[in-house]
């Protein structure tokens, strides 16, 4: 039998973890007035998919997956084009972070890998708003404020992903996981 | 009013229009369509002009555009702020032009999603080539969010009953309180963990990975579909010559 890049398993994980990522992001509004708070949870489960399925490409399609249920669920502020294409950044981002940093577990790795997965969100925004021909400066001007929310909330998304996969191991859920694999 | 049809998902749902004329039309064609108008943006100011009249009058044939004006309209504040600024520092011109580009890109895709479901999107990508193993976990995300959903929820009210969680009221708590918040990520991951176990182990007894599958359901391409296409690539075809031409007799 062919041997598949990801196993079935883990292909249903990555799904259910995408969910998730939806989920956190309707359910769980935190009363802070800066945009992107919902990146703490959100870069917390790429963070933690990243460390349950240790293939590169494995966050990328937690992403582009959350992207489209998003895209479906009318999440966004810029219409369904953008919510895809940032959730999938999101997703990218992480990945190439962990394939240059590696081991999620470490807390330094995980809250740099959060905050430039989180900062390839921002980045879409603002090349969505640069294609239409807007002047640079002054997207950057009307995104200032937004950009430090997302540094902010990527990096502690970040770090309680890291401490989400400690807390996994510690309860013994890798080798739960090895024993399914 | 058009009538939509929404999942539940605490006040969140599926923004599907079931009484629009293109609920029905195949989801390539639509893909198609949306894709053609989010090139629109690289028009100038006369043809996107013309163009966005257009899709304006194909939205209200097709009902949705109550749903583009509502993503439009979340952008209200974003876009008033950038015409005050591209006005008042460029021109009038560059102040419109831009409006009416980011205008687009917010609403092009509403066409799309607000008249699809996400089965049909699965078929479209196989359609398109994609490994059914993918296209099956999408859909299998889709049907996954109520159930995680209530899941997230009963983790959230159990975790406050027992005290281990309170939502952070500002910043100072919110460091301090980053310890707490795995209490409501490891029962999240976990839960899905084991979901994914079940739901791989139901799949394959139903022959998931079968050499010899064949889809249940099947995409059909029907007239008003080949005048979706022909119509959206014509338009495009129209305003891309008229733009030429006006820039070589210019």
């Amino acid at each position: 039998m062919k041997k598949r890049y990801f196993s079935t398993f883990e292909l249903v994980l990555l799904a259910l973890l995408a969910a998730l990522v939806v989920v956190a992001k309707i359910s769980l509004r935190l009363p802070l007035q800066l945009s992107g708070h919902s990146g703490i949870f959100w870069m917390a489960i790429i963070i933690v998919a990243a460390g349950i399925v240790p293939k590169l490409g494995a966050v990328s399609l937690v992403g582009l997956t959350s992207g489209i249920l998003a895209a479906f669920l009318g999440l966004g502020d810029f219409g369904a084009l953008n919510t895809l294409l940032s959730y999938t950044a999101v997703g990218v981002g992480a990945d190439l972070a962990l394939w240059l940093l590696r081991n999620p577990e470490n807390l330094v790795v995980a809250t740099l890998a959060g905050t430039l997965g989180h900062m390839a969100k921002f980045l879409v925004k603002w090349g969505m708003a640069a294609i239409t021909g807007a002047p640079v400066g002054f997207v950057a001007l009307g995104l200032a404020r937004a950009l430090l929310g997302y540094l902010v909330f990527g990096a502690l998304g970040g770090l309680l992903g890291g401490l989400t996969l400690r807390a996994l191991r510690r309860a013994g859920f890798f080798a739960y996981l090895a024993e399914k694999r | 009013m058009p009538r939509q049809r929404r999942a539940r998902l605490g006040a969140r749902g599926l923004a599907l229009v079931e009484d629009s004329p293109l609920r029905w039309a195949d989801p390539r064609a639509k893909l198609a369509l949306s894709l053609c108008a989010s090139l629109a943006v690289m028009l100038p100011l006369k043809q996107l002009a013309v163009f966005m009249a257009a899709f304006a009058g194909l939205l209200l044939w097709a009902r949705l555009l109550p749903e583009a004006a509502r993503q439009v309209w979340r952008l209200k504040w974003i876009l008033l702020a950038l015409f005050l600024l591209d006005w008042l520092l460029v021109s009038l011109d560059l102040a419109v032009i831009i409006t009416l580009r980011l205008a687009l890109l917010a609403g092009a895709f509403s066409l799309f999603f607000a008249s699809t479901m996400p089965g049909e999107l699965r078929l479209a990508l196989e359609w398109l080539r994609l490994p059914y193993r993918y296209a099956f976990s999408l859909s299998l995300a889709f049907q996954s969010l109520e159930l995680l959903g209530d899941e997230w929820r009963a983790i959230l009210e159990a975790q406050q009953a027992r005290g281990a969680w309170t939502p952070p009221t500002g910043w100072r708590n919110l460091s301090g309180r980053l310890r707490d918040l795995v209490s409501l990520t490891v029962p999240a991951i976990t839960l899905a963990a084991k979901r994914a176990w079940s739901m791989t182990e139901a799949a394959y007894a139903r022959g998931f990975d079968s050499p010899h599958r064949q889809p249940y359901r099947r995409l059909a391409w029907r007239p008003l579909d080949t005048w979706l296409l022909i119509g959206s690539v014509a338009a495009m075809a129209a305003l891309l010559i008229w733009r030429y031409t006006t820039a070589w007799n210019g």
